[in-house]
C-alpha cells in the first residue's frame, strides 16, 4: 500500500493536469450515462406514479376497446360484485385555465364516490380536530354537476380556496376553470383533499368530480372509460382474472393496473434504449483516455518499473499498481460524474419532455432523486470498466525487465507484430459487424444492429495504428512542406509515436463518427419527414384542440365547432379524423378512422404498397378493410392482403389490409379505417382533429382569422395552416433530436480533452527533444507552431478516419437499427453542410487543444532539458 | 581580438533558501580558431560555464561577448537567434531527434533559420560525407551507432558555419576507438577549418589535444596550462 501512495497516488497528485484531464473524462461519461438513466427513469415514473397513486387499492381493471365501456353493459357487470368492491371511472386530461395566458394540465378522476371510496382514500382537509364526512356528505358536495374537489397542493400554488359550507363569502377565488376538449366550463370548487391518495398523482395536479359530470364534461355521455375492482380477497387475484376474464362479454377485457404503466414502458422502450446506447458512447470516449493515460505512464515510466522490478517488486505488484492507478482515476472521475449526472439529468428531462409527451403521449415527471442505487451503478459501470480500459498496459508495465534500469527504459519493441495484430482483430470486427447487420431485432430492440455498431467502432479503433502508418507514409515531409520546417517537425514526431497516438486518435475518431452517423442519420430522417409532409399535408387548415396533441389525443371537437366550420362559405370538405389507443397484440397502437372520399379527393397518402395507394384506399371505403403504417407493418408482420383481427368494441373483427402507408408521426404502429367502417363498429364518435380543404382561391390565413374570429370566445381551439403545421412538424423533430446532438458534443469535448492529455505527455516525454530543438535554435514561435500542428494532424486524421466509419455506421443506423426500432423507411441524405461546418469546429477545437501543450512545450529552457551534469 | 570574452562571470542556482554557485567570478579568452579544454572533477562547472558561453542561459553576474556582440543583456529571442546562427553544440548523449532522418538532423540549424530546403539538405549530404556518414542519410538515430551518432551531431554543429563549437564531453559515452574517431574529426576541423572549439572533459587524451586547458574547481578557474600558444590570444 505504501508502494501505492509512493509509486501512483504521488505521481497522481503532482501530474494535476494529466489526472484532471483523466478524471474530466470519465466524469463526463459517467455523468451522461447517469443523467440519460435518470432521464429515462423520470419519464416513466411520471407515468408510473401517476398510475399507481390513482389506482389505489384497484386489484383488477374491466376496459372496452379504446372507447371504454358502453354504460349500458353495466348491467351485465353486476356479478363482479361477488369479487369485491366495484366502480367505474372516467378518467381524462383537462387543462385548467389560471389566466388568460396560462394554463396547466390536471388529471380529472370522475367516480361515483359512494362505490369508489372503498377503492381510493380521499381525505378532505376539514381542519384540524373535524372529522372526515360521511360517504353521504361528501357525496353532496359533488351532487352538482359543475362542482370539482381539488388539493390542498393544488389551491395553495395558485392561491385557491373551497367554498364554505354555510354558503357565506369565500376568502379567495373558489373557481376553477377547466378546458376538456375544445370546451371551456366554470367548475365550483366544494373542498380540498389532504395530499394522500390519489391527491399526490402529478404533483397535486388532480381535479375529482361526479362521473356523471365527468361524463358530460367529457362529452363521454353513455359510457365509463373503465371499471375498477378491488376483490374482497387480494390473495386470489390470479384466480380472479381467469374467472372475470372467462364470463366478461365480448370486447371487455380484465387487466391489472400496472399493465397499462407495462404498455407504456414497451412504447417507450426502444426510443429509451437508443438514447441509452448513444450515452455509452460518452463513456466508451472517457474508456479510452483511461487506457491512454496508463498506457502513456507505463512507456513514460518504463525505467522506474525496471528500478522497481530490479528491487525485488514481483510482476503481481506491478500489474496492482497500475491498475490501481486507473482505480483511482476512476474512482475520481465517478465520484465527480454522480453529481454532474444529476445535473445534466435535468437538462436531459427538458430536452426528452416534449419528445415523450408529443410522441408517446406519457408525462415526464421531475428528475428523481439521486440514490444509493445510482452512485453504485455509477462506480459499478466505471470502475471495473476502467479496470478493463487499463489491463493490457497494466500487463504490458508487468512485463517489463528488470534490466531496463540498467539500459534505460525508453525503448519502444514490438510495433510491428502489435501493429499486425491490431490490423487483424479490426478487419475482424468489421466482418463481424457486417453479419450482425443481417439479423433481426430481439424482443423488438435492435440488439444486433447496435452491436454491429459496436464492432464497427472497435473495428475503427484497432485500424487507427495502420491507418496512422500508411497515413505517414503516404503524406511523408513533402506533403507539409508548405507549413515549413515545423510541419515537418510536427510530422515526424507524430510518426515516431504512433502506438501512443492510436488511442487517442481512436477516442476522437469515433466520436466523430458517431458524430457523422447521426447527422446523416437525423439529417436523412429530416429530409425524409421535409417530403412526407409535403405529400401528405395538403389541408389547408388544420383544427385541434391543443398546440401540440399527440395523434390518439381523447380532448373531442363539439359538434357545435365542427358545424361552425363546415358551415363556412370557403370551405370546401371535412375530414373528420379520430383515433384511440387499442391494444394490438399485446401492445398499444393507434385505431384512427378518417373520411377516405375526402382523404381521396383533396389530401394524399404516400403509400408503400400496392403500386396502386389511392385505388386500395377507394377499395377499402365501406368495407371492414383497412391500411396500416409502415411501422406497424413492419414490426407486426402485416402485409397487403392479410386478413388481420382488430379489437372492437363487439370483440376482435377481421379486417382486410387494403395499403400499408409511410407514416412518422409515431412507431406505435397505426391503422387507419373509413369514417363509415368506424362509425358502424364503434358508434358515432366525435372527432379529435379536423382537416379542412377550403375553394380554390381562398386564402386560408383569412380564412384561419376570421374562424377564430368566431369560434374563440366560446371554444378552445387551435388552427394551424398548412404552412404553419410543416414549420411545427419540423420544430418537434428538431427538439425531439437536440438531445442527440447534445450527447454527441459531450463525447466530443471528451476526446478533446483526451487529445490534450496525449500530447501534455508526449511533451513531458520528449523535453529533451524539445530542449535540443531550443538549443540548434528554434524559437518560442516555432516551438509552438509545431506543437499546434501536431494537434491539427491528430484531428484532421481522426476526422478523415471518423467520416469513413460515420458513414458505415449511418448505413446501420438508418437501414438496421431505426429499421428495427421504430419501423420507419428512411431515404438516406447527406447533410454536407452540417458536416463541414462540425468538421471545421472540431480541426479549430483540436488544434486549440494544442493551444496548452504548446504553451508547456515553449517553457522548457534549453539548458535544464540538455544539462548531463 | 577574442572570439568569446568571459569576464568576470558567476551563475548561481536558487535552491529554495539556499543559493549555489555553479560559476563564480570566472573571466576567460577564448581566440579565434582557438581549441579549449575546461577540465575539472564533477560539479566544478564545467557544464554551467559551457551552457553560459553558449548562450542557453544568462550569467547571474558579469559579461560575456561573443565575436563583439554582448549576449548576457540579450533576451530569450537574442539568445536563440545567436544559438542558431554563431553557435554550435555537441553532447555526450548526441542529441538528434529520433523521428528524423540522419540528414534532417544535420540539416535542422540550416532549417529552423528558414533556409530553402534543397539547399540546407544539400550543405547536410556533404558534412555528412565528410563525416563519413553518407551511406546513412536516410536512417534514423536509433538505427545508428553511438560513433555514427556522434559524428552526425558533429555535422550538425558545423553544418551552418558556426563562430563558436561547444561541446560537453563529447567521447563519454562512447567506446576508446569511437571516442578516438570523434576527437579526431574534432581536431581536424579545429586545424584544417580554423572551427573555434570550446570543450569540456573529464578525458585526459581529449584534453591533451587541447591548445589550453583551463582547469576548474568549485565554479572557479584554479589553472590554464597552454599546451599550444595560439598565434592570436591577446
Amino acid at each position: 500500500m505504501a508502494l501505492f501512495g509512493w509509486f501512483i497516488l504521488r505521481r497522481v497528485a503532482q501530474e494535476r493536469m494529466r489526472t484532471g484531464l483523466t478524471v474530466a473524462g470519465i466524469a463526463l461519461g459517467v455523468a451522461v450515462v447517469l443523467a440519460i438513466r435518470l432521464a429515462n427513469a423520470s419519464a416513466l415514473g411520471g407515468f408510473a406514479a401517476a398510475l399507481d397513486t390513482v389506482a389505489g387499492k384497484t386489484s383488477l381493471e374491466i376496459i372496452g376497446t379504446g372507447l371504454g365501456v358502453d354504460e349500458q353493459r353495466l348491467a351485465q357487470l353486476t356479478w363482479l360484485r361477488t369479487w369485491g368492491d366495484v366502480s367505474p371511472v372516467i378518467e381524462g386530461d383537462a387543462l385548467a385555465v389560471l389566466s388568460p395566458n396560462r394554463t396547466e394540465a390536471v388529471r380529472v378522476l370522475g367516480v361515483d364516490i359512494l362505490r369508489d371510496q372503498p377503492i381510493r382514500e380521499y381525505r378532505l382537509d376539514v381542519g384540524a380536530g373535524a372529522r372526515q364526512p360521511t360517504a353521504q356528505a361528501f357525496l353532496g358536495l359533488l351532487l352538482d354537476p359543475s362542482s370539482v374537489v381539488i388539493t390542498e397542493v393544488f389551491a395553495r400554488r395558485h392561491g385557491l380556496v373551497a367554498e364554505p359550507a354555510d354558503g357565506s363569502e369565500a376568502g379567495g377565488r373558489s373557481t376553477l376553470q377547466l378546458a376538456m376538449g375544445d370546451v371551456s366550463r366554470t367548475f365550483r370548487i366544494r373542498a380540498l383533499l389532504r395530499n394522500q391518495g390519489p391527491a399526490r398523482a402529478l404533483d397535486g395536479n388532480f381535479v375529482l368530480m361526479d362521473i356523471a359530470a365527468a361524463q358530460w364534461a367529457f362529452d363521454r355521455l353513455g359510457r365509463v372509460d373503465r371499471v375498477d375492482v378491488r376483490l374482497a380477497e387480494p390473495s386470489r387475484l390470479d384466480e380472479a382474472e381467469k374467472a372475470i376474464g372467462a364470463r366478461l362479454p365480448r370486447g371487455l377485457n380484465v387487466q391489472r393496473p400496472a399493465r397499462r404503466g407495462q404498455q407504456v414502458e414497451q412504447m417507450l422502450a426502444a426510443f429509451q434504449f437508443n438514447l441509452a446506447a448513444l450515452s455509452y458512447v460518452a463513456l466508451l470516449v472517457g474508456l479510452f483516455q483511461v487506457y491512454n493515460t496508463v498506457a502513456t505512464s507505463v512507456i513514460a515510466r518504463r525505467d522506474e518499473i525496471g528500478v522497481l522490478r530490479a528491487l525485488g517488486t514481483p510482476r503481481r505488484t506491478v500489474l496492482a499498481l497500475f491498475l490501481g492507478e486507473a482505480a483511482a482515476l476512476a474512482a475520481l472521475g465517478c465520484l465527480a460524474g454522480i453529481p454532474l449526472g444529476w445535473g445534466l439529468a435535468r437538462g436531459a428531462v427538458a430536452f426528452t419532455s416534449a419528445t415523450v409527451t408529443t410522441l408517446y403521449a406519457a408525462h415526464a415527471a421531475g428528475v428523481p432523486a439521486l440514490t444509493w442505487i445510482d452512485a453504485a451503478l455509477a462506480v459499478g459501470l466505471g470502475l471495473p470498466l476502467a479496470l478493463i480500459a487499463a489491463a493490457a498496459p497494466a500487463l504490458e508495465a508487468a512485463r517489463v525487465s528488470p534490466l531496463c534500469a540498467v539500459r534505460g527504459g525508453t525503448d519502444d519493441t514490438g510495433e510491428t507484430p502489435v501493429r499486425k495484430r491490431w490490423t487483424a482483430a479490426g478487419v475482424a470486427c468489421l466482418a463481424a459487424s457486417a453479419a450482425s447487420a443481417q439479423a433481426g431485432p430481439l424482443h423488438g430492440l435492435p440488439v444486433f444492429g447496435f452491436l454491429s455498431a459496436v464492432l464497427i467502432v472497435f473495428g475503427l479503433a484497432a485500424l487507427v495504428p495502420a491507418a496512422l502508418t500508411g497515413l505517414a507514409r503516404v503524406t511523408g515531409g513533402r506533403a507539409l512542406g508548405w507549413l515549413g520546417i515545423e510541419g515537418r517537425l510536427a510530422h515526424a514526431s507524430l510518426t515516431g509515436a504512433i502506438r501512443r497516438l492510436s488511442v487517442s486518435v481512436a477516442a476522437l475518431a469515433v466520436s466523430l463518427a458517431m458524430l457523422v452517423a447521426i447527422a446523416v442519420m437525423i439529417g436523412s430522417f429530416r429530409e425524409t419527414v421535409i417530403y412526407w409532409v409535403a405529400q401528405t399535408l395538403r389541408a389547408d387548415l388544420y383544427v385541434a384542440t391543443a398546440r401540440r396533441s399527440n395523434l390518439d389525443a381523447q380532448a373531442t371537437i363539439s359538434p357545435s365547432l365542427e358545424q361552425a366550420i363546415a358551415a363556412d362559405a370557403d370551405v370546401d370538405g371535412v375530414d373528420r379524423f379520430r383515433a384511440l389507443s387499442v391494444t394490438f397484440r399485446d401492445r398499444l397502437i393507434v385505431l384512427g378512422s378518417g373520411d377516405f372520399r375526402v382523404l381521396l379527393d383533396h389530401g394524399a397518402l404516400v403509400f408503400k404498397a400496392p403500386a396502386d395507394g389511392p385505388g386500395a384506399l377507394a377499395s377499402a371505403i365501406g368495407r371492414d378493410a383497412i391500411v396500416v403504417s409502415e411501422s406497424l407493418s413492419l414490426r407486426f408482420g402485416v402485409r397487403v392482403g392479410d386478413h388481420i383481427e382488430v379489437p372492437t368494441p363487439a370483440g376482435p373483427r377481421p379486417f382486410h389490409v387494403a395499403a400499408v402507408y409511410y407514416d412518422y408521426s409515431t412507431d406505435r404502429g397505426v391503422v387507419v379505417m373509413d369514417r363509415a367502417t368506424f362509425l358502424r363498429h364503434f358508434g358515432d364518435q366525435r372527432p379529435t382533429s379536423l382537416s379542412v380543404y377550403l375553394r380554390s382561391g381562398a386564402d386560408a390565413e383569412v380564412v384561419r382569422a376570421r374562424l377564430m374570429a368566431q369560434l374563440a370566445p366560446t371554444h378552445r381551439l387551435f388552427i394551424h395552416t398548412n404552412t404553419t403545421l410543416r414549420a411545427e412538424v419540423l420544430r418537434i423533430f428538431d427538439a425531439t433530436f437536440a438531445i442527440t446532438y447534445g450527447l454527441e458534443a459531450i463525447a466530443i469535448v471528451v476526446a478533446v480533452l483526451g487529445v490534450t492529455g496525449t500530447l501534455v505527455t508526449l511533451i513531458l516525454e520528449r523535453r529533451r527533444e524539445l530542449g535540443t530543438l531550443r538549443l540548434v535554435g528554434a524559437d518560442l514561435g516555432q516551438i509552438r507552431r509545431m506543437i499546434v500542428i501536431e494537434a491539427g494532424m491528430l484531428g484532421a486524421v481522426s476526422q478523415a478516419l471518423g467520416m469513413a466509419a460515420g458513414l458505415a455506421l449511418s448505413v446501420v443506423l438508418i437501414y438496421v437499427i431505426n429499421v428495427q426500432s421504430f419501423g420507419w423507411t428512411i431515404q438516406f441524405h447527406m447533410p454536407v453542410g452540417f458536416l463541414l461546418q462540425a468538421m471545421a469546429v472540431v480541426l479549430v477545437a483540436t488544434t486549440l487543444a494544442g493551444a496548452y501543450p504548446a504553451r508547456l512545450a515553449a517553457g522548457f529552457r534549453p539548458a535544464d532539458e540538455i544539462s548531463t551534469e | 581580438m577574442s572570439l568569446l570574452s568571459v569576464d568576470h562571470v558567476s551563475r548561481t542556482y536558487h535552491a529554495g533558501d539556499t543559493a549555489v554557485a555553479a560559476v563564480s567570478d570566472v573571466s576567460l579568452e577564448v581566440a579565434r580558431g582557438e581549441f579549449v579544454a575546461i577540465v575539472g572533477p564533477s560539479g566544478c562547472g564545467k557544464s554551467t560555464l559551457l551552457h553560459v558561453c553558449g548562450a542557453m542561459e544568462r550569467p547571474s553576474a558579469g559579461r560575456i561577448w561573443l565575436d563583439g556582440s554582448r549576449l548576457d543583456t540579450l533576451a530569450d529571442d537574442g539568445l536563440t537567434r545567436v544559438r542558431r546562427e554563431r553557435l554550435g553544440f555537441v553532447f555526450q548523449f548526441f542529441n538528434l531527434l529520433p523521428t528524423l532522418s540522419l540528414i534532417e538532423n544535420i540539416a535542422l540549424p540550416l532549417l529552423l533559420a528558414g533556409g530553402a530546403r534543397a539547399t540546407s539538405l544539400g550543405r547536410a549530404r556533404s558534412w555528412a560525407a565528410e563525416m563519413g556518414l553518407a551511406h546513412r542519410l536516410d536512417h534514423r538515430p536509433t538505427q545508428l551507432s553511438g560513433g555514427e551518432m556522434q559524428r552526425a551531431a558533429i555535422a550538425r554543429a558545423v553544418v551552418h558555419d558556426p563562430a563558436l563549437v561547444i561541446a560537453d564531453e563529447p567521447t563519454g559515452n562512447l567506446d576508446s576507438a569511437n571516442g578516438a574517431r570523434i576527437l579526431d574529426a574534432l581536431v581536424r576541423l579545429n586545424r584544417d577549418r580554423g572551427l573555434t572549439l570550446l570543450l569540456a572533459t573529464h578525458a585526459a587524451e581529449v584534453a591533451a589535444a587541447a591548445d589550453r586547458v583551463v582547469h576548474m574547481r568549485d565554479g572557479r578557474i584554479d589553472r590554464i596550462d597552454v599546451r599550444r600558444p595560439h598565434g592570436e590570444i591577446t
